[in-house]
């Protein structure tokens, strides 16, 4: 150890960040080959380009001191309301294309900390084992097991409504499938000769883990955060389906909340409930197809045939 | 204290001092009396203690003051026959349509069903729900928008009258649950199909000159069952939640709808009941699933 290994230590040392690096790229270019994944790929990027381009394709926000975008509550469709107006009078579309801001937010930051938490979690199982896999992988158990949604539920309702609350219960209900494939992973590897040989030379845990174990993991791990993203997508449409959403933003699980809660769709008011669900659906379909089709190039045994 | 159980019980405000009951005095004598004033560890004692004795807690919402159990007990009935049917279809379609997939694997009609199946899957439970209510009970009304059944429909001894009315009312929750489901197990169902079908025994049954029908169902499919089975047991919690989402939306008066109702009343000792209720369900599936295992797999009943 001492001053020779510590100068060369660092997660982003060229060859092996590089080899990670090419393993994602090389990822991407087949994914984009096979239809399922070129076409998920291409939805996200339209529910992308509609959180980015918000303001010019539904104009402004929908704004009661202004009067932009607002009209009589619960109106049916009209030409400058294609989906109507909600119970405040804000127009349905402007709501809906605002909303995949909100939906690609929580995705995004919610699989990130789940990520980072079951991958900390499943290299430290896999590679420390004995009582740290204990430990671990009966949390993880746990975690597995229980009722997601009640569970979600209960953190949001006893913490309170907030984006950091829904990202956090989230992540909470979420890491564990993570670690467990991580653990799994980290289990082989680390028997592999290089590793070994990395031990032999005097590298510490810290270089192995980082330097050795971790870029062979990560596509692993790019794979889990893609269906991780769907799961969170979906979660948080179901808390604020259920009135738990963020009370700051209005998302497409909150929009079909407020039809629902005004007993709108006996009235058959489809224009309200279905375009917010439809969107949850694309959304989370596609990135559901992406992990499909990522999973299959992870498994070697689905790549023979 | 946010989600303090008191705040659903007495209004908010103080009311006048001099007055014995006014709200924050109330609330006072109901902290105290529910234990909130103590410390976590305490209170987790203190349940653990009551749960040994046979004491699963003290609704403070539902009638309130009464058992947890008096609370339960009529709605479980309600909850198995719809989860247990609900689950047993979604696997039953599942395994088929898996088969079917795993067999086709690389044709056009294994693409279409398993891009079918990922749209169900990724359809949110309540709006699939929603959607459905829309379709077939407003504007074309032939099902029920929800409950359990007609009151007065059929007479107390009518047995006949009384299950098919209450299949007429769980069409739609049933139909949301299956299509919501089933691709769990037909997805997991096809990837167990394609690993035996690359299996060395799979040369050796093409060898021995048997048909490809005859290879696939009489050498893979039983091998390939076997990942489904454990499978079932870890999505026991999944299926608990998708029955919430139904039972709350069809207003079904089951554990689901239930558990949704205490977290909204903030009624701890209800849903901490129903929590341990649901977890030990997951235990005793996972046993039952187990020894059920053991008489698939000949493996391990030897070992």
């Amino acid at each position: 150890m001492g001053a020779y290994v510590s100068r060369f230590s660092g997660f982003f040392s060229r060859e092996r960040s590089r080899s990670a690096w090419h393993a994602l790229v090389s990822m991407a270019k087949v994914l984009l080959r096979r239809p399922m994944g070129a076409a998920g790929t291409v939805i996200i990027l339209i529910f992308a380009a509609m959180a980015l381009f918000a303001p010019t394709i539904a104009g402004p926000y929908p704004n009661y001191a202004t009067g932009a975008n607002v009209s009589i509550p619960f109106s049916p469709p009209s030409p400058g309301f294609p989906l109507g107006t909600d119970h405040y009078g804000r127009s349905n579309f402007a709501l809906l294309v605002y909303g995949s801001r909100v939906s690609l937010a929580v995705g995004l930051t919610a699989s990130l900390v789940a990520i980072v938490l079951g991958s900390l979690a499943g290299l430290a199982a896999g590679y420390y084992g004995k009582i740290w896999d204990q430990i671990i992988s009966r949390i993880n158990d746990f975690f597995l097991v229980i009722p997601w949604l009640p569970f979600v539920l209960v953190i949001v309702a006893v913490w309170g409504r907030s984006f950091t609350t829904i990202v956090l219960a989230i992540a909470i209900i979420s890491w564990p499938t993570t670690a467990r494939v991580v653990r799994s992973k980290v289990l082989t590897v680390k028997t592999l000769g290089y590793v070994e040989r990395a031990r032999a030379i005097g590298a510490g845990d810290g270089r192995i883990i980082f330097h050795h174990v971790l870029p062979v993991v990560v596509p692993l791990i790019f794979a889990n955060m893609i269906l991780t993203i769907a799961n969170s997508i979906f979660t948080e449409s179901f808390l604020a389906f259920f009135g738990l959403g963020d009370p700051a933003q209005v998302s497409w699980g909150t929009m079909i909340q407020t039809s629902y809660d005004a007993s709108r769709i006996f009235a058959g008011a489809y224009w309200e409930v279905l375009p917010p669900g439809i969107a949850i659906t694309a959304l989370v379909l596609a990135f559901t197809m992406v992990s499909h089709v990522l999973e299959e190039l992870i498994n070697p045994k689905f790549r023979r045939r | 204290m946010p989600g303090d159980p008191s705040r659903t019980l007495l209004p908010r405000g103080g009311g006048s001092p001099s007055d014995t009951f006014n709200t924050t005095t109330l609330r006072a004598i109901l902290t105290q009396e529910w234990g909130l004033d103590k410390p976590v560890y305490v209170r987790f004692g203190i349940y653990l203690w009551n749960l040994a004795h046979g004491d699963w807690g003290t609704s403070i919402t539902f009638n309130a003051g009464s058992d947890v159990w008096t609370i339960i007990t009529p709605r479980l009935a309600s909850t198995l026959i719809f989860t247990g049917t609900a689950t047993l279809l979604s696997i039953w379609v599942g395994m088929r349509l898996g088969l079917f997939t795993g067999w086709k694997r690389g044709k056009f009609s294994e693409t279409f069903v398993t891009m079918f199946s990922l749209v169900t899957y990724s359809l949110p439970t309540f709006w699939l729900c929603l959607a459905l209510i829309l379709a077939f009970a407003v504007a074309i009304p032939i099902f029920p928008t929800g409950n359990e059944y007609q009151l007065n429909r059929c007479a107390d001894s009518d047995i006949p009258c009384i299950l098919l009315d209450r299949m007429y009312h769980l069409a739609l929750p049933l139909t949301a649950f299956v299509v919501n489901n089933y691709a769990i197990f037909s997805l997991i169902m096809r990837n167990s199909l394609t690993e035996e079908l690359s299996e060395d025994y799979m040369v050796t049954a093409r060898a021995k000159g048997l048909s490809e029908r005859q290879q696939v169902i009489r050498h893979a499919v039983p091998n390939a069952r076997l990942p489904v089975v454990t499978v079932i047991a870890l999505y026991i919690g999944w299926v608990f939640s998708g029955a919430i989402v139904i039972e709350a939306v069809f207003n079904l008066p089951g554990i689901g709808l239930l558990t949704y109702q205490a977290i909204q009343y903030r009624d701890y000792p209800l849903l901490s009941a129903v929590f341990l209720l649901g977890t030990l369900g997951v235990v005793v599936a996972n046993t039952v699933l187990d020894i059920l295992y053991m008489f698939l797999d000949p493996r391990v009943r030897e070992a």
